[in-house]
């Protein structure tokens, strides 16, 4: 029930299965300052009970080097300002990785992280230059970042189109926000390079209504469509998009488009759709299969078990995956116990990481936080998401241009 | 398409749209006539039906044709309660604590409902096709097309409702409260009564909105909406606030359309604001509100 996950994020801390008896610095501790009630609620709930899943079954798996794992969590309620409070809370209780799940509020967090040293993951979400490790040193994108997506879901346009993208009609319909007009620039450096034409359609937040943008949209008549939003937009958009004729195998999706949106717009209505993806959906992989035998069945799950295995869950498991994996090397080359700076360095060594398959695998360093930039695509079929393509990454030159260009302005005004 | 049938179908559009903004405001307004209060809890009390509505036929198991009818009277009963509960307390206060009191209203109530049934959006079928009506070059989306005709029907109803004799009651509250009284008309009651009225819009609303988009917090969000067509068209004026409905409907749906062309992007919400500030300014009682003329 929600209500046990809201007086969870209330309480403000759990202990994951730790032993009573470990001493108090073979903890370490994660803090996750997330949105349960307000804007990114549609993520945030399946998103964290991975996450906690995941910590939980390391700890059922002995820990690492000795160490059990704690999910210290927060609301924030996506505002800026509590985010900044749970930060110094966090940081007070010796949390070495935060996780704030919000642009807007990871965005606030960056100066002060970058100023005292608190590592940040930004997995698919926040400002994509942060994928500069020089510039930005503690946050950790770890994932392929907007840009990537963007320049991924082209690609695939591209492979559709045989090369031939020259004279297409693309239209980029997304929410009209800092989030909806981040793939702007690598549309228009590629819409450049590759001679298609691009429109975009921008409609207010939420979302709720763009009755008018899929007008315009018709009337602009595009071989192909790109919708860029997050929750309840995303549903309109899905829904608006079906009942213009938008024929759905020709529509692609940023990362956040899951099975709760396609329920909701109707599971066969929304056959066809494609999207982004940057980790696998589904319960069929090694490491979810661990987690429902170690920690779900036995009751120890961080929320309902139908929701063990969805896209938004295996995000969550994903990135604390590389969190854990970032950990083991800090631990393991620098020894006990783990500071933000040995996680740090332990993060920038993780190497060829997929979490045995469940992602494409990333290599981060010190100067790329990214690892890679890969995604694939995947397609709504009725009941769940298939594959359609391998995980590939694309236009990285562009997008690591862009990189470096906006973390240049970033150095310039800090 | 050309220009004629583009601008023909999103002024459409636009109308169905602004008719079921027009079903919310028609909430802001009861309240308004009966105890001069304007309700900034209305787009939370649309979630709230939604959200009933959504327990009915999900969670209970209903057949639609009992879910709907029961979430929108239950709400009924949640206006009702609202009123007795907690502003029937404020007669007497200022009228500023007895508007935040709406306001703190909405914010609990944006707060407690996603709690309580979970914050992930619901999917509310009511049984609308997805498939559009085309009109040769213009398409008209079906599920606007009947929440449309449905908020028409419960305006109207609204307003043959005010020349019965509970609603002849209710507007003699809403002239002269201290007459009324001393006729014997019971003022508590028709504001009660006014609040209750206020919660059927107000789910009914949310119902429509919610099969649209889904059952969420923000269904809450469309207050903004209310508040702007129940001010353009005169808070107390229930004629006003359909007229207003359709204007800001048709504005919201054409003017950012052919802005964005000129590259002002983002100005959907900024019309709906607009409205609000043009009319506080140049017309200050809307459209067809009831100029108040006092005796200094």
């Amino acid at each position: 029930m929600q209500t046990k996950l809201k007086a969870l994020a209330l309480a403000g801390g759990l202990a994951l299965g730790a032993a009573p008896a470990l001493a108090q610095d073979k903890v370490v501790k994660i803090g996750f300052a997330e949105d349960f009630t307000k804007v990114y609620t549609f993520v945030t709930s399946e998103y964290n009970q991975g996450q906690r899943d995941y910590l939980s079954y390391v700890n059922a798996k002995g820990g690492v080097a000795g160490h059990t794992f704690q999910a210290n969590v927060v609301d924030t309620g996506n505002e800026p300002q509590r985010g900044i409070e749970a930060y110094e809370r966090f940081k007070t209780e010796g949390v070495v990785l935060m996780d704030f799940l919000s642009t807007p509020v990871s965005r606030a967090i960056v100066p002060r992280a970058l100023k005292e040293g608190q590592n940040v993951l930004t997995m698919f979400h926040g400002r994509s230059d942060a994928a500069d490790g020089t510039t930005f040193p503690t946050i950790f994108p770890a994932g392929a970042l907007y840009w990537s997506q963007a320049a991924v879901i082209i690609k695939y346009i591209a492979d559709q189109e045989k090369g031939a993208l020259k004279g297409k009609k693309v239209a980029l319909v997304g929410i009209d926000s800092p989030f909806g007009k981040e793939p702007l620039p690598v549309f228009q450096a590629v819409a450049e390079k590759e001679g298609f034409e691009l429109q975009t359609f921008f409609y207010p937040s939420p979302g709720n209504e763009q009755s008018s943008s899929w007008t315009a949209v018709r009337r602009f008549a595009p071989d192909w469509v790109v919708i860029w939003g997050a929750g309840g937009g995303q549903t309109v958009s899905l829904r608006d998009a079906i009942r213009n004729g938008v024929k759905l195998d020709k529509m692609l999706s940023v990362i956040w488009l899951s099975e709760t949106d396609t329920e909701i717009a109707g599971k066969d209505a929304a056959k066809g759709v494609l999207r982004f993806e940057g980790v696998a959906q589904g319960k069929d992989h090694p490491l979810i299969k661990g987690i429902v035998d170690e920690v779900v069945s036995k009751g120890k799950g961080a929320g309902p078990a139908e929701k063990v295995g969805s896209s938004y869950y295996n995000i969550g498991v994903a990135s604390m995956a590389i969190a854990v994996e970032g950990a083991r090397i800090g631990l393991e080359k620098f020894g006990a116990p783990l500071t933000p700076d040995k996680l740090k360095k332990g993060l920038e060594e993780v190497k060829d990481f997929s979490a045995q398959g469940l992602m494409p695998s990333i290599t981060l360093t010190a100067a790329d936080h990214q690892g890679g930039g890969k995604g694939r695509v995947s397609q709504w079929d009725g009941a769940k998401w298939t594959p359609k393509t391998d995980w590939y990454a694309a236009y990285q030159d562009i997008v690591m241009g862009l990189v470096k260009k906006n973390a240049e302005e970033f150095k310039k005004s800090n | 398409m050309d220009l004629f049938f583009e601008l023909a179908e999103l002024s459409i559009s636009g109308a169905l749209v602004g008719l079921m903004y027009t079903l919310i405001a028609l909430g802001i307004v009861l309240v308004f006539k009966a105890s001069g209060v304007a309700n900034l809890a209305q787009g939370a009390m649309a979630m709230v039906g939604a959200y009933l509505t959504w327990a009915c036929l999900t969670l209970a198991g209903a057949p639609l044709w009992v879910a709907i009818p029961l979430g929108v009277f239950a709400m009924f009963f949640v206006g009702r309660g609202i009123e007795r509960v907690a502003l029937r307390r404020m007669i007497g206060q200022p009228a500023i604590m007895v508007i935040m009191l709406t306001l703190g209203l909405e914010i609990m109530l944006r707060g407690l409902l996603p709690a309580l049934f979970g914050p992930v959006k619901k999917r509310l079928d009511i049984g609308i096709d997805a498939a559009p009506i085309i009109i040769g070059p213009m398409l008209i989306d079906r599920a606007y097309l009947v929440s449309g005709a449905v908020a028409l029907i419960l305006i109207v109803l609204a307003v043959l409702y005010f020349n019965t004799r509970q609603g002849v009651m209710l507007r003699a509250v809403s002239d002269d409260q201290p007459a009324s009284w001393s006729v014997g008309i019971s003022v508590e009651r028709a504001i009660g009564i006014s609040w209750g009225l206020a919660g059927i819009a107000a789910a009914a609303g949310g119902v429509l909105w919610g099969s649209i988009q889904g059952v969420d917090w923000t269904l809450s969000l469309l207050l903004i909406k209310a508040l702007a067509v129940a001010i353009l068209g005169g808070l107390d004026s229930i004629l006003g606030v359909l007229v207003a409905g359709l204007i800001l409907g048709v504005l919201e749906n054409v003017a950012p359309v052919y802005l964005e062309r000129f590259g002002v992007s983002g100005t959907r919400d900024v019309v709906a604001s607009l409205v609000i500030l043009a009319t506080v300014i140049f017309k200050p009682y809307g459209l067809f509100g009831r100029e108040e003329i006092e005796r200094v």
